[in-house]
Protein backbone atom coordinates (compact mmCIF):
# COMPACT_ATOMS: atom_id res chain seq x y z
CA UNK A 1 0.00 0.00 0.00
CA UNK A 2 2.75 2.65 0.91
CA UNK A 3 4.49 2.19 -2.65
CA UNK A 4 1.18 2.85 -4.17
CA UNK A 5 0.39 6.14 -2.18
CA UNK A 6 3.72 6.93 -2.68
CA UNK A 7 3.46 6.67 -6.39
CA UNK A 8 -0.27 8.37 -6.62
CA UNK A 9 1.02 11.36 -4.38
CA UNK A 10 4.29 11.53 -6.56
CA UNK A 11 2.19 11.95 -9.28
CA UNK A 12 0.03 14.81 -7.89
CA UNK A 13 2.50 16.39 -6.16
CA UNK A 14 4.29 17.27 -9.67
CA UNK A 15 1.23 17.71 -11.88
CA UNK A 16 0.44 20.74 -9.01
CA UNK A 17 4.17 21.77 -9.20
CA UNK A 18 3.62 22.23 -12.65
CA UNK A 19 0.26 24.17 -12.35
CA UNK A 20 1.35 26.79 -8.97
CA UNK A 21 4.81 26.98 -9.95
CA UNK A 22 4.58 27.02 -13.72
CA UNK A 23 6.90 28.03 -16.65
CA UNK A 24 10.68 25.99 -15.70
CA UNK A 25 11.94 24.78 -18.99
CA UNK A 26 11.83 21.41 -17.18
CA UNK A 27 8.47 20.77 -17.60
CA UNK A 28 9.02 20.62 -21.50
CA UNK A 29 11.99 17.99 -21.20
CA UNK A 30 11.92 14.64 -22.45
CA UNK A 31 12.85 12.71 -19.21
CA UNK A 32 10.54 14.86 -16.90
CA UNK A 33 7.44 13.56 -19.07
CA UNK A 34 9.01 9.90 -18.91
CA UNK A 35 9.63 9.74 -15.26
CA UNK A 36 6.00 11.45 -14.56
CA UNK A 37 4.37 8.77 -17.10
CA UNK A 38 6.27 6.49 -15.73
CA UNK A 39 5.25 7.12 -12.21
CA UNK A 40 1.46 7.00 -13.33
CA UNK A 41 2.10 3.60 -14.80
CA UNK A 42 3.75 2.22 -11.86
CA UNK A 43 0.81 3.27 -9.85
CA UNK A 44 -2.06 1.45 -12.15
CA UNK A 45 0.08 -1.28 -11.74
CA UNK A 46 0.42 -1.53 -7.87
CA UNK A 47 -3.30 -0.70 -7.56
CA UNK A 48 -3.79 -3.46 -9.27
CA UNK A 49 -1.76 -5.62 -6.07
CA UNK A 50 -3.54 -3.40 -3.89
CA UNK A 51 -7.11 -4.02 -5.23
CA UNK A 52 -6.43 -7.99 -5.27
CA UNK A 53 -4.98 -7.61 -1.12
CA UNK A 54 -8.40 -5.57 -0.16
CA UNK A 55 -11.18 -7.26 1.79
CA UNK A 56 -14.03 -4.87 0.93
CA UNK A 57 -16.19 -3.45 -2.16
CA UNK A 58 -15.45 0.10 -0.52
CA UNK A 59 -11.73 -0.76 -0.57
CA UNK A 60 -11.35 -2.15 -3.92
CA UNK A 61 -13.29 1.24 -5.15
CA UNK A 62 -10.82 3.44 -3.13
CA UNK A 63 -7.85 1.82 -4.61
CA UNK A 64 -9.56 1.87 -8.21
CA UNK A 65 -10.59 5.22 -7.85
CA UNK A 66 -7.16 6.20 -6.69
CA UNK A 67 -5.55 5.27 -9.57
CA UNK A 68 -7.86 6.25 -12.19
CA UNK A 69 -6.99 9.96 -10.27
CA UNK A 70 -3.77 9.27 -10.75
CA UNK A 71 -4.01 8.36 -14.07
CA UNK A 72 -5.32 11.50 -14.98
CA UNK A 73 -2.99 13.51 -13.21
CA UNK A 74 -0.27 12.14 -15.22
CA UNK A 75 -2.01 12.34 -18.25
CA UNK A 76 -2.82 16.15 -17.82
CA UNK A 77 1.25 16.74 -16.71
CA UNK A 78 2.84 14.67 -19.64
CA UNK A 79 0.14 16.03 -22.20
CA UNK A 80 0.93 19.36 -21.66
CA UNK A 81 4.70 19.05 -20.97
CA UNK A 82 4.75 17.37 -24.39
CA UNK A 83 2.14 18.56 -26.58
CA UNK A 84 2.02 22.23 -25.57
CA UNK A 85 3.90 25.33 -26.79
CA UNK A 86 7.07 26.52 -25.19
CA UNK A 87 6.94 29.41 -23.22
CA UNK A 88 6.58 32.55 -25.70
CA UNK A 89 5.69 36.16 -25.00
CA UNK A 90 2.96 37.71 -27.88
CA UNK A 91 4.08 41.44 -28.71
CA UNK A 92 1.25 43.09 -30.48
CA UNK A 93 1.52 47.03 -31.84
CA UNK A 94 -1.12 49.32 -29.76
CA UNK A 95 -4.78 48.51 -30.74
CA UNK A 96 -3.26 45.48 -32.72
CA UNK A 97 -5.52 42.24 -32.26
CA UNK A 98 -3.23 39.20 -32.37
CA UNK A 99 -5.01 35.70 -33.01
CA UNK A 100 -3.18 33.11 -30.89
CA UNK A 101 -4.96 29.71 -31.82
CA UNK A 102 -3.59 28.03 -28.79
CA UNK A 103 -6.15 30.04 -26.59
CA UNK A 104 -8.71 30.05 -29.32
CA UNK A 105 -8.90 33.67 -29.03
CA UNK A 106 -7.17 37.04 -29.83
CA UNK A 107 -5.01 39.43 -27.63
CA UNK A 108 -6.50 42.88 -27.70
CA UNK A 109 -3.80 45.28 -26.95
CA UNK A 110 -4.85 48.83 -25.51
CA UNK A 111 -4.46 51.78 -27.78
CA UNK A 112 -1.21 54.29 -26.88
CA UNK A 113 -0.93 57.37 -29.19
CA UNK A 114 1.87 60.45 -29.28
CA UNK A 115 0.31 62.87 -26.29
CA UNK A 116 -1.19 60.64 -23.30
CA UNK A 117 1.31 57.64 -23.75
CA UNK A 118 1.80 57.19 -19.85
CA UNK A 119 -1.89 56.99 -19.11
CA UNK A 120 -2.82 54.62 -22.34
CA UNK A 121 -0.04 52.72 -21.66
CA UNK A 122 -1.51 51.39 -18.53
CA UNK A 123 -4.43 50.06 -20.10
CA UNK A 124 -4.45 46.33 -20.34
CA UNK A 125 -4.69 43.61 -23.00
CA UNK A 126 -8.04 42.12 -23.50
CA UNK A 127 -8.49 38.21 -24.82
CA UNK A 128 -11.16 38.18 -27.18
CA UNK A 129 -12.98 34.55 -26.91
CA UNK A 130 -15.84 33.94 -29.05
CA UNK A 131 -18.36 37.31 -27.89
CA UNK A 132 -16.75 37.12 -24.54
CA UNK A 133 -13.84 39.95 -23.74
CA UNK A 134 -11.84 39.23 -20.94
CA UNK A 135 -9.31 41.89 -19.40
CA UNK A 136 -6.36 40.36 -18.52
CA UNK A 137 -5.40 42.44 -15.60
CA UNK A 138 -1.77 42.92 -14.22
CA UNK A 139 -2.01 39.64 -12.68
CA UNK A 140 -2.86 37.98 -15.63
CA UNK A 141 -5.51 35.09 -15.90
CA UNK A 142 -5.87 31.22 -16.33
CA UNK A 143 -7.27 30.61 -20.17
CA UNK A 144 -7.43 26.60 -20.90
CA UNK A 145 -4.76 24.74 -20.51
CA UNK A 146 -2.38 27.85 -20.23
CA UNK A 147 -1.11 31.11 -17.96
CA UNK A 148 -1.64 34.55 -19.29
CA UNK A 149 1.28 36.92 -17.59
CA UNK A 150 1.48 40.60 -18.74
CA UNK A 151 3.99 42.13 -18.81
CA UNK A 152 5.78 45.31 -19.53
CA UNK A 153 8.13 46.31 -22.38
CA UNK A 154 9.86 49.33 -22.90
CA UNK A 155 8.62 50.29 -26.85
CA UNK A 156 9.67 53.48 -28.69
CA UNK A 157 6.74 55.80 -30.41
CA UNK A 158 8.41 57.85 -33.56
CA UNK A 159 7.65 60.32 -35.24
CA UNK A 160 9.04 62.28 -38.38
CA UNK A 161 8.25 65.35 -39.78
CA UNK A 162 9.64 67.35 -42.68
CA UNK A 163 12.33 69.68 -43.03
CA UNK A 164 8.87 72.57 -42.87
CA UNK A 165 7.45 70.90 -39.79
CA UNK A 166 5.30 69.09 -41.53
CA UNK A 167 4.17 65.32 -40.34
CA UNK A 168 5.03 62.60 -42.34
CA UNK A 169 3.78 58.96 -42.62
CA UNK A 170 5.57 56.01 -40.34
CA UNK A 171 5.77 52.51 -41.70
CA UNK A 172 7.32 49.28 -40.51
CA UNK A 173 7.61 47.09 -43.68
CA UNK A 174 8.97 44.52 -41.75
CA UNK A 175 7.26 45.02 -38.78
CA UNK A 176 4.41 43.27 -37.07
CA UNK A 177 2.34 46.11 -37.84
CA UNK A 178 2.43 47.94 -41.24
CA UNK A 179 1.12 51.21 -40.15
CA UNK A 180 2.67 51.47 -36.27
CA UNK A 181 4.52 54.14 -35.25
CA UNK A 182 5.15 52.17 -32.44
CA UNK A 183 8.21 50.41 -32.70
CA UNK A 184 8.09 47.13 -30.23
CA UNK A 185 11.55 46.61 -30.62
CA UNK A 186 12.66 42.89 -31.05
CA UNK A 187 15.57 42.99 -32.09
CA UNK A 188 18.86 43.30 -30.60
CA UNK A 189 22.45 44.64 -31.45
CA UNK A 190 25.48 44.98 -29.64
CA UNK A 191 26.86 48.44 -29.82
CA UNK A 192 29.79 49.66 -27.64
CA UNK A 193 29.50 46.85 -25.31
CA UNK A 194 25.75 47.17 -24.56
CA UNK A 195 23.61 44.98 -25.62
CA UNK A 196 20.87 46.75 -27.12
CA UNK A 197 17.23 46.81 -28.42
CA UNK A 198 16.53 48.08 -32.12
CA UNK A 199 13.55 48.12 -34.64
CA UNK A 200 13.79 49.78 -37.80
CA UNK A 201 10.68 51.84 -39.76
CA UNK A 202 10.33 54.02 -43.08
CA UNK A 203 9.30 57.31 -43.74
CA UNK A 204 7.70 56.60 -47.70
CA UNK A 205 7.09 60.18 -48.42
CA UNK A 206 10.72 61.30 -47.61
CA UNK A 207 11.87 57.66 -49.19
CA UNK A 208 14.32 57.14 -45.96
CA UNK A 209 14.44 53.75 -44.31
CA UNK A 210 15.88 54.99 -40.14
CA UNK A 211 17.01 52.32 -37.44
CA UNK A 212 16.09 53.26 -33.89
CA UNK A 213 18.56 51.47 -31.09
CA UNK A 214 17.19 51.90 -27.68
CA UNK A 215 19.28 52.87 -24.70
CA UNK A 216 18.49 52.36 -21.46
CA UNK A 217 18.45 55.33 -19.18
CA UNK A 218 21.68 53.78 -17.44
CA UNK A 219 23.58 53.05 -21.02
CA UNK A 220 22.58 56.62 -22.11
CA UNK A 221 24.18 58.13 -18.57
CA UNK A 222 27.80 57.28 -20.44
CA UNK A 223 26.68 58.27 -24.00
CA UNK A 224 28.42 61.66 -25.14
CA UNK A 225 26.75 64.34 -26.74
CA UNK A 226 23.55 63.72 -25.15
CA UNK A 227 22.09 66.82 -23.85
CA UNK A 228 18.87 67.36 -21.22
CA UNK A 229 18.71 65.80 -18.12
CA UNK A 230 18.33 61.91 -18.01
CA UNK A 231 16.36 59.46 -18.69
CA UNK A 232 16.39 56.48 -21.96
CA UNK A 233 17.54 58.00 -25.35
CA UNK A 234 16.91 56.72 -29.03
CA UNK A 235 19.48 56.59 -31.66
CA UNK A 236 18.31 57.27 -35.06
CA UNK A 237 20.84 55.86 -38.43
CA UNK A 238 19.08 57.31 -41.88
CA UNK A 239 19.42 56.03 -45.31
CA UNK A 240 18.03 56.10 -48.37
CA UNK A 241 14.93 53.99 -49.80
CA UNK A 242 17.96 51.83 -50.84
CA UNK A 243 19.46 50.98 -47.32
CA UNK A 244 22.43 52.52 -48.46
CA UNK A 245 24.00 55.30 -45.54
CA UNK A 246 23.16 58.67 -45.62
CA UNK A 247 26.65 61.19 -44.58
CA UNK A 248 25.92 62.77 -41.13
CA UNK A 249 22.88 60.77 -40.70
CA UNK A 250 23.25 59.31 -36.92
CA UNK A 251 22.56 61.07 -34.02
CA UNK A 252 21.05 60.15 -30.43
CA UNK A 253 18.42 62.15 -28.31
CA UNK A 254 17.10 61.72 -25.03
CA UNK A 255 13.68 60.31 -24.70
CA UNK A 256 11.24 62.54 -26.49
CA UNK A 257 13.78 65.50 -27.74
CA UNK A 258 13.98 65.79 -31.91
CA UNK A 259 17.07 65.05 -33.76
CA UNK A 260 17.38 66.77 -37.47
CA UNK A 261 18.93 64.07 -39.83
CA UNK A 262 19.07 64.13 -43.75
CA UNK A 263 15.92 66.66 -44.11
CA UNK A 264 13.79 64.66 -41.85
CA UNK A 265 12.70 65.75 -38.04
CA UNK A 266 12.87 62.58 -35.50
CA UNK A 267 11.30 62.08 -32.31
CA UNK A 268 11.23 58.92 -30.17
CA UNK A 269 9.65 58.47 -27.27
CA UNK A 270 10.24 55.52 -24.91
CA UNK A 271 7.33 54.32 -22.67
CA UNK A 272 6.29 50.59 -21.04
CA UNK A 273 3.60 48.73 -23.07
CA UNK A 274 2.23 45.43 -22.20
CA UNK A 275 3.03 42.28 -23.54
CA UNK A 276 1.76 38.83 -22.87
CA UNK A 277 3.67 35.93 -21.57
CA UNK A 278 1.73 32.48 -22.55
CA UNK A 279 2.79 29.68 -20.19
CA UNK A 280 1.33 26.15 -20.49
CA UNK A 281 -0.05 24.35 -17.28
CA UNK A 282 -2.06 21.14 -17.42
CA UNK A 283 -5.72 21.20 -17.96
CA UNK A 284 -6.67 23.01 -14.49
CA UNK A 285 -10.42 20.40 -14.97
CA UNK A 286 -8.52 17.90 -15.40
CA UNK A 287 -5.90 18.56 -12.05
CA UNK A 288 -8.89 19.37 -9.97
CA UNK A 289 -10.84 16.22 -10.57
CA UNK A 290 -7.40 13.93 -10.10
CA UNK A 291 -6.62 15.49 -7.35
CA UNK A 292 -9.99 15.34 -5.48
CA UNK A 293 -10.49 11.61 -6.65
CA UNK A 294 -6.99 10.70 -5.25
CA UNK A 295 -7.02 11.96 -2.28
CA UNK A 296 -10.28 11.10 -0.68
CA UNK A 297 -9.90 7.12 -2.29
CA UNK A 298 -6.79 7.44 -0.69
CA UNK A 299 -8.25 9.16 3.07
CA UNK A 300 -11.15 6.45 2.85
CA UNK A 301 -9.00 3.59 1.91
CA UNK A 302 -6.73 4.94 5.25
CA UNK A 303 -9.42 5.30 7.52
CA UNK A 304 -10.93 1.74 6.53
CA UNK A 305 -7.18 0.65 7.54
CA UNK A 306 -7.05 1.99 10.73
CA UNK A 307 -11.01 1.43 11.78
CA UNK A 308 -11.47 -1.02 14.30
CA UNK A 309 -12.84 -4.10 12.65
CA UNK A 310 -16.44 -5.21 13.99
CA UNK A 311 -16.58 -8.98 15.03
CA UNK B 1 -19.63 -6.74 -10.11
CA UNK B 2 -16.49 -8.70 -10.83
CA UNK B 3 -12.54 -7.11 -10.62
CA UNK B 4 -12.06 -7.96 -14.49
CA UNK B 5 -15.23 -5.60 -15.52
CA UNK B 6 -14.41 -2.89 -12.51
CA UNK B 7 -10.84 -2.50 -14.46
CA UNK B 8 -13.13 -2.23 -17.85
CA UNK B 9 -14.95 0.25 -16.54
CA UNK B 10 -11.68 2.03 -15.29
CA UNK B 11 -9.54 1.50 -18.75
CA UNK B 12 -12.39 3.14 -20.93
CA UNK B 13 -12.98 6.20 -18.27
CA UNK B 14 -8.65 6.37 -18.50
CA UNK B 15 -9.56 6.61 -22.69
CA UNK B 16 -12.45 8.84 -22.32
CA UNK B 17 -10.24 11.81 -20.23
CA UNK B 18 -7.22 10.70 -22.51
CA UNK B 19 -9.35 12.12 -25.14
CA UNK B 20 -10.69 14.85 -23.25
CA UNK B 21 -6.83 16.36 -22.17
CA UNK B 22 -5.47 15.79 -24.95
CA UNK B 23 -7.43 16.96 -27.55
CA UNK B 24 -7.59 20.95 -27.18
CA UNK B 25 -3.98 20.91 -28.12
CA UNK B 26 -5.03 19.38 -31.88
CA UNK B 27 -7.71 22.31 -32.25
CA UNK B 28 -8.02 23.36 -35.85
CA UNK B 29 -6.06 26.90 -36.72
CA UNK B 30 -7.75 30.09 -37.53
CA UNK B 31 -8.46 30.07 -41.14
CA UNK B 32 -8.61 34.14 -40.65
CA UNK B 33 -6.92 36.02 -43.43
CA UNK B 34 -4.33 38.00 -43.14
CA UNK B 35 -4.71 42.27 -43.31
CA UNK B 36 -7.93 43.77 -43.36
CA UNK B 37 -10.30 41.01 -45.07
CA UNK B 38 -9.95 39.41 -41.28
CA UNK B 39 -12.06 41.88 -40.06
CA UNK B 40 -15.52 41.39 -41.97
CA UNK B 41 -17.67 40.26 -38.51
CA UNK B 42 -15.78 42.22 -36.90
CA UNK B 43 -17.12 45.75 -34.74
CA UNK B 44 -15.46 48.80 -36.59
CA UNK B 45 -13.46 50.27 -33.80
CA UNK B 46 -13.83 54.10 -33.27
CA UNK B 47 -11.41 56.37 -32.56
CA UNK B 48 -11.71 60.07 -31.58
CA UNK B 49 -10.38 61.69 -34.99
CA UNK B 50 -10.44 65.00 -36.52
CA UNK B 51 -10.94 65.90 -39.71
CA UNK B 52 -8.23 68.65 -42.58
CA UNK B 53 -9.91 71.48 -40.93
CA UNK B 54 -9.90 70.55 -37.25
CA UNK B 55 -13.12 69.09 -36.07
CA UNK B 56 -13.83 66.35 -34.16
CA UNK B 57 -14.99 63.71 -36.07
CA UNK B 58 -15.71 59.80 -35.46
CA UNK B 59 -16.93 56.73 -36.78
CA UNK B 60 -19.75 56.82 -34.18
CA UNK B 61 -21.16 59.88 -35.82
CA UNK B 62 -22.28 57.86 -38.70
CA UNK B 63 -23.97 54.89 -37.14
CA UNK B 64 -26.99 54.09 -39.59
CA UNK B 65 -24.89 54.72 -42.90
CA UNK B 66 -22.80 52.67 -44.73
CA UNK B 67 -19.44 53.96 -44.61
CA UNK B 68 -16.22 53.05 -46.85
CA UNK B 69 -13.34 53.76 -45.15
CA UNK B 70 -10.01 54.66 -47.05
CA UNK B 71 -6.93 54.63 -45.52
CA UNK B 72 -4.72 56.45 -47.78
CA UNK B 73 -1.05 58.69 -47.88
CA UNK B 74 0.13 61.41 -49.88
CA UNK B 75 2.91 59.64 -50.98
CA UNK B 76 1.43 56.65 -52.15
CA UNK B 77 0.56 56.68 -55.81
CA UNK B 78 -1.86 53.92 -56.15
CA UNK B 79 -3.94 56.24 -53.52
CA UNK B 80 -3.94 58.55 -55.95
CA UNK B 81 -4.92 56.82 -58.67
CA UNK B 82 -8.21 55.17 -56.45
CA UNK B 83 -9.51 58.55 -54.65
CA UNK B 84 -11.63 60.04 -57.79
CA UNK B 85 -13.12 56.28 -58.10
CA UNK B 86 -14.02 56.92 -54.49
CA UNK B 87 -15.46 60.55 -55.36
CA UNK B 88 -17.47 58.59 -58.03
CA UNK B 89 -18.70 56.07 -55.52
CA UNK B 90 -19.61 58.75 -52.95
CA UNK B 91 -21.52 60.76 -55.75
CA UNK B 92 -23.47 57.88 -56.71
CA UNK B 93 -24.63 56.64 -53.45
CA UNK B 94 -24.61 59.57 -51.18
CA UNK B 95 -28.62 59.26 -51.16
CA UNK B 96 -28.84 55.61 -50.34
CA UNK B 97 -26.80 55.73 -47.21
CA UNK B 98 -23.51 55.79 -48.04
CA UNK B 99 -20.63 57.91 -46.85
CA UNK B 100 -17.09 57.50 -47.94
CA UNK B 101 -14.60 58.93 -45.73
CA UNK B 102 -10.85 59.24 -46.18
CA UNK B 103 -8.29 58.44 -43.20
CA UNK B 104 -5.62 60.19 -43.97
CA UNK B 105 -2.20 57.85 -42.04
CA UNK B 106 -0.09 60.04 -39.98
CA UNK B 107 0.32 63.04 -42.40
CA UNK B 108 -0.13 67.12 -41.50
CA UNK B 109 -3.36 68.36 -42.54
CA UNK B 110 -2.09 70.84 -44.69
CA UNK B 111 -0.58 68.40 -46.92
CA UNK B 112 -3.97 66.23 -46.88
CA UNK B 113 -5.98 68.96 -47.65
CA UNK B 114 -3.73 70.20 -50.64
CA UNK B 115 -3.68 66.54 -52.05
CA UNK B 116 -7.32 66.00 -51.83
CA UNK B 117 -8.50 69.40 -53.19
CA UNK B 118 -5.33 68.61 -55.89
CA UNK B 119 -7.71 65.34 -57.03
CA UNK B 120 -11.19 67.74 -56.58
CA UNK B 121 -12.12 65.31 -53.53
CA UNK B 122 -15.38 66.24 -51.75
CA UNK B 123 -15.86 63.35 -49.38
CA UNK B 124 -14.61 64.05 -45.65
CA UNK B 125 -10.88 63.46 -44.97
CA UNK B 126 -10.29 62.71 -41.72
CA UNK B 127 -6.59 63.16 -40.15
CA UNK B 128 -5.09 59.61 -38.49
CA UNK B 129 -2.17 60.88 -36.50
CA UNK B 130 -1.23 58.02 -34.30
CA UNK B 131 -2.34 55.76 -37.36
CA UNK B 132 -4.69 53.75 -35.59
CA UNK B 133 -6.83 52.96 -37.97
CA UNK B 134 -4.24 51.44 -39.93
CA UNK B 135 -3.23 49.42 -37.18
CA UNK B 136 -6.30 48.02 -35.91
CA UNK B 137 -7.14 47.16 -39.60
CA UNK B 138 -3.70 45.36 -39.56
CA UNK B 139 -3.25 47.19 -43.09
CA UNK B 140 -0.66 45.46 -45.20
CA UNK B 141 -0.14 48.64 -46.94
CA UNK B 142 -1.96 51.35 -48.65
CA UNK B 143 -4.14 52.57 -49.68
CA UNK B 144 -6.70 49.99 -47.63
CA UNK B 145 -10.35 50.28 -47.83
CA UNK B 146 -12.94 49.03 -45.12
CA UNK B 147 -16.38 48.62 -45.73
CA UNK B 148 -18.62 49.07 -42.87
CA UNK B 149 -22.07 48.31 -42.61
CA UNK B 150 -25.49 50.05 -40.81
CA UNK B 151 -24.78 48.60 -37.76
CA UNK B 152 -21.12 49.37 -37.33
CA UNK B 153 -19.31 46.05 -38.46
CA UNK B 154 -16.99 45.61 -40.77
CA UNK B 155 -18.26 43.65 -44.25
CA UNK B 156 -15.68 43.95 -46.08
CA UNK B 157 -11.52 44.60 -45.97
CA UNK B 158 -9.70 45.66 -48.93
CA UNK B 159 -5.65 45.80 -49.50
CA UNK B 160 -4.52 47.58 -53.07
CA UNK B 161 -6.47 50.33 -54.97
CA UNK B 162 -9.72 49.29 -56.26
CA UNK B 163 -11.81 50.57 -59.49
CA UNK B 164 -14.82 51.94 -59.40
CA UNK B 165 -16.53 48.20 -60.47
CA UNK B 166 -14.87 46.54 -57.71
CA UNK B 167 -16.12 49.30 -55.32
CA UNK B 168 -20.09 49.11 -56.13
CA UNK B 169 -19.78 45.44 -56.08
CA UNK B 170 -18.58 46.07 -52.64
CA UNK B 171 -21.66 48.50 -51.57
CA UNK B 172 -24.37 47.16 -54.13
CA UNK B 173 -25.68 44.84 -51.54
CA UNK B 174 -26.00 47.02 -48.57
CA UNK B 175 -26.88 49.92 -50.17
CA UNK B 176 -30.32 48.87 -51.60
CA UNK B 177 -31.33 46.78 -49.04
CA UNK B 178 -32.84 48.80 -46.13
Amino acid sequence: MNAFAACCLGVAAVVVAEMFLPGHDTYHTGWFNVALLALGIAAVVLARREFARARSAGARGAIVAAAFGAAVLALAGTASGLLAPDNRTIVGAPGQRVRVDDLGGSLIYPPADASPIGANAAQTIVLERGARDVPLGERGRIAGSFILRPSLRQVVFVEARDDRGARLTVTQPSGSAFLSPVLLMQQRQTIAGFNVPYDSFAVPAAHRLVRAVMFSEQEASVMHGLSGGSGPAVLFAVDDESDRPLPHAIDAARSGATVGLAGLELRGTVFSYPAVEIVAIPSPPAIVAGTLLLLSALGVTVFARTAPTRN
Amino acid sequence: MSARVVWLVAAVAGVIAAIVIVAPFFSPSSDRPAGPAGFAGEPAPVYALRDDAGMPVSLAHYRGRIVVMNLWGTWCPPCRAEMPELQRLADTYASRGLTVVGVNQGESAQSARAFATALAIRYPIWLDDGQQYGRAFTALGLPTTVVVGRDGIVVHGYDGALTYDQLRAAVNGLAVTR
